[in-house]
């Protein structure tokens, strides 16, 4: 994959460029391709096959810019940007972008995102991608196969200046500062109680602020990200499963519980949870007091159950080869007895001979000193 | 649509058929999804025309369509027009796509220059090999086609699935980078098509020994004489049960997983011929199995799936289509060095090896006279090569 390392950096210098010009104008942004002289990136001597592999990489690689958690304006540089590469590569015919079943809502929404705040020239692009049949609609963003080289590529490596802050209420209220609260607010309970007559309750002319201050607040907090991550995934199946609902009449009803359900999972898995008390707050432990029914504690620990269940998969697979070892012995075997059938060694010599391994030799490829395949 | 999937998805229909990956950070494969309502929620959520596979005519709609779909006053839509025409990405001049332009500052160009310069000291002739353009041959030869008969033409919104067919590992060569064929095929195909159009040695091999009567070695290949096989995705065999002859291969597979308790629940059996790719659920990027011949098994990974395009070969009659298969070098006659072996001898008094390989018109020079009487001792078997489907 990494056969091409300057690209990632010149799509990325582009794309920084564009954010640096503060602007969502494909004019802007042309002037910033040309002054780069960007179509030129597919010159130099390519031919046919390597410039297919290199076309497909370079629209697979600006994708994801093109898709959260990017900001807005880096992905509208990555829309002008995939635009440009498709129509400017030199492949007969274009090799196309490659769009996920499960990214296409998120495209849309975007689409509707430009034309309500009058982005034309965008929303113009895309249209005209979308026309010009650029788009492959894929199961996944790549292809897909098993034994493909170890997951080396570092995964999270967004680049942070271009991403979006996701949550801005998030960045206020991290579990830090609730945590750092809900010390402050024991603790000051406590100096409350001291100082009172009766040292069991605080005096009520002290008493001037709500004991269940510190849960409330956690919960408006929760509440809130729980109705950010339903508005982010609108999915699919919630869509169909909603439409459904209403042909039945009985929609709401349904949903609403479903939300309080994990609402109330959420919840329970908070609260279940003693906050890790930081170290200069030793002195302060904080112990758990549940308001919840102990019943409920038992919803929290389902994601653990699907962790294992998933984990069935790799034994599987083990098993399937260690049968096929044992077939192909006996196979040999069966060689050796039965006399009706040849016996032909394996040859060792055969290495050198195999040239097929050569096939993808490609310029750029050429001068990276890392070998591919063999590696492993 | 949610009807068919709940149908098909039995228990577990409360899984959605949109492809997420199963482990989000390995990227390997995704979880089970039915192929078929994969299909119809991207068909559901496209207009007809993402889907047509007409040749681009005019696609230059009215500004008026555009206007009305952005709802804005058409004169900014011919404004738009030229502002984000292509042409202010490419260069006014015509240019020289081979020659990398002076004093460019884009680290890719920078870096394929150097690459240039050492294939140019180190490279006696710079050109496409053989290899190379083969394999380009492969995979654009049938890019765009259109079939004769309207009949044979692709359907709108037709899935594509992208299949790489691993060989048997035989080699010890073959441990780290083991070759397989790459095939198209269409979801509405049946999975007995894709069986047909599988070629592997071992379904032409021809038993026996035949070296006192080399003239009479059956007609008969392996693959008249046992044709069962069967296909194994996401805890089905599908057998091929389509002649007479055919048996169940899976059956002693399911008896011994179900013997114990191994791990194996649930293994069914069905028949191939029932099945389209449209039926089936299955992973993408995961491991399965196509076994004939009894022992013989190809891993399976369904690589891709999508909805045709356009630019597609859209003639109906040449899927499954190939479009890379590996070239395995072939087996010379050792006695011309010329043509392929089709003989192979063993305890051979004639020759210096054994096994000793020969083209047919060698084997018959050398192990007898002119008369056709058998010359020395020797064990001659017919041969097939891995390498005759190059």
């Amino acid at each position: 994959m990494d056969g091409w390392p300057g690209l990632k950096t010149d799509c990325e210098a582009l794309l920084s460029a564009f954010q640096e010009a503060d602007s969502v104008r494909f004019e802007d942004f042309a002037s910033l391709w040309r002054q780069r002289r960007f179509h030129t990136i597919f010159y130099g001597k390519i031919r046919a096959l390597e410039q297919n592999k290199f076309t497909k990489e370079a629209l697979e690689l600006v994708w994801p810019y093109f898709l959260p958690p990017y900001t807005f304006q880096i992905r509208v540089g990555a829309l002008y940007l995939l635009y440009g590469l498709y129509n400017v590569q030199l492949c007969q015919p274009k090799q196309k972008i490659r769009v996920a079943l499960k990214d296409w809502p998120e495209v849309l929404n975007f689409q509707q995102e430009l034309l309500n705040a009058q982005h034309y020239d965008a929303a113009y692009i895309f249209r005209k991608l979308r026309m010009d049949k650029a788009f492959y609609f894929t199961a996944m963003p790549k292809l897909l196969s098993f034994r493909a080289k170890k997951v080396e590529r570092d995964k999270a490596e967004i680049k942070k200046e271009f991403k979006d802050p996701s949550d801005r209420v998030a960045m206020l209220a991290t579990d830090d500062v609730l945590e750092e609260l809900a010390n402050v607010h024991k603790h000051y309970q406590k100096m409350k109680c001291l100082i009172s007559a009766d040292k069991s309750h605080p005096d009520k002319a002290l008493d001037l602020i709500k004991d269940d201050f510190i849960v409330s607040f956690k919960n408006m907090i929760l509440e809130h990200q729980q109705r950010k991550q339903d508005k982010l995934e609108p999915s699919l199946t919630s869509a169909s499963e909603e439409a459904r609902n209403e042909n039945e009449g009985s929609s709401q009803d349904a949903e609403g519980t479903e939300r309080a359900k994990t609402l109330a999972s959420i919840k329970a898995k908070s609260y279940s949870m003693v906050a890790q008390v930081s170290k200069s707050r030793r002195h302060r432990q904080v112990t758990l007091e549940s308001s919840v029914p102990r019943s409920e504690h038992g919803v929290t620990k389902s994601p653990k159950a699907k962790g294992t269940s998933t984990r069935s998969q790799p034994v599987r697979k083990k098993v399937s080869l260690r049968n096929r070892e044992t077939s192909q012995a006996v196979k040999k075997e069966g060689v050796v007895a039965s006399l009706s059938m040849p016996v032909i060694a394996e040859d060792d010599n055969e290495e050198e001979e195999d040239e097929d391994e050569e096939i993808d030799h490609s310029s750029d490829e050429d001068f990276i000193p890392v070998k591919r395949k063999r590696t492993i | 649509m949610a009807g068919s999937s709940s149908q098909d998805g039995g228990a577990g229909s409360s899984r959605s058929n949109v492809p997420q990956y199963e482990e989000e950070t390995l990227e390997k494969h995704t979880q089970v999804f039915h192929v078929g309502s994969f299909g119809a929620l991207w068909r559901e959520m496209l207009r007809p025309q993402d889907l047509s596979l007409q040749q681009a005519a005019s696609e230059e709609d009215g500004d008026d369509a555009v206007a009305e779909e952005f709802s804005c006053p058409p004169d900014i839509v011919s404004e738009l027009r030229d502002v984000c025409s292509i042409g202010a990405l490419k260069s006014r001049s015509k240019e020289d796509t081979e020659e990398i332009p002076e004093g460019t500052n884009l680290v890719t160009l920078t870096i394929r220059k150097k690459a240039l310069e050492r294939r140019e000291e180190t490279h006696v002739i710079d050109r496409a090999c053989r290899q190379e353009t083969f394999v380009y041959e492969m995979e654009s030869h049938a890019v765009g086609k259109r079939p004769k008969d309207p009949i044979n033409l692709v359907k709108e919104g037709e899935l594509l699935l992208t299949l790489n067919i691993f060989y048997p590992v035989i080699f010890q060569k073959h441990k780290i980078c083991k070759p397989y064929q790459t095939m198209l095929v269409l979801g509405s195909q049946n999975l007995t098509e894709v069986r047909d159009s599988i070629s592997c040695v071992s379904d032409l091999q021809i038993g026996g020994e035949f070296s006192s009567h080399p003239d009479q070695a059956p007609e008969h290949i392996s693959k008249d004489l046992y044709k069962s096989a069967f296909f194994y995705f996401e805890g089905i065999f599908y057998n091929d049960v389509r002649y007479q002859e055919c048996r169940d291969l899976s059956r002693t597979i399911i008896e011994w997983a179900e013997s114990r308790d191994r791990g194996y629940a649930n293994l069914q059996a069905a028949k191939m011929e029932d099945y389209t790719f449209n039926n089936l659920n299955i992973k993408v990027g995961f491991p399965y199995l196509y076994c004939h011949q009894g022992d013989c098994e190809h891993i399976v990974i369904i690589t891709d799936i999508r909805l045709i395009h356009r630019d597609d070969c859209l003639d109906r009659s040449l899927y499954p289509l190939l479009t890379k298969k590996h070239w395995i070098w072939t087996k010379k006659c050792f006695v011309c060095k010329m043509y392929t072996a089709r003989w192979v001898t063993n305890d051979d008094s004639l020759a210096p090896q054994d096994p000793s390989f020969f083209c047919d018109v060698c084997f018959q020079m050398l192990h007898y006279d002119a008369d056709g009487n058998k010359l020395g001792e020797f064990l001659a078997y017919p041969y097939v090569d891995p390498g005759i489907f190059n």
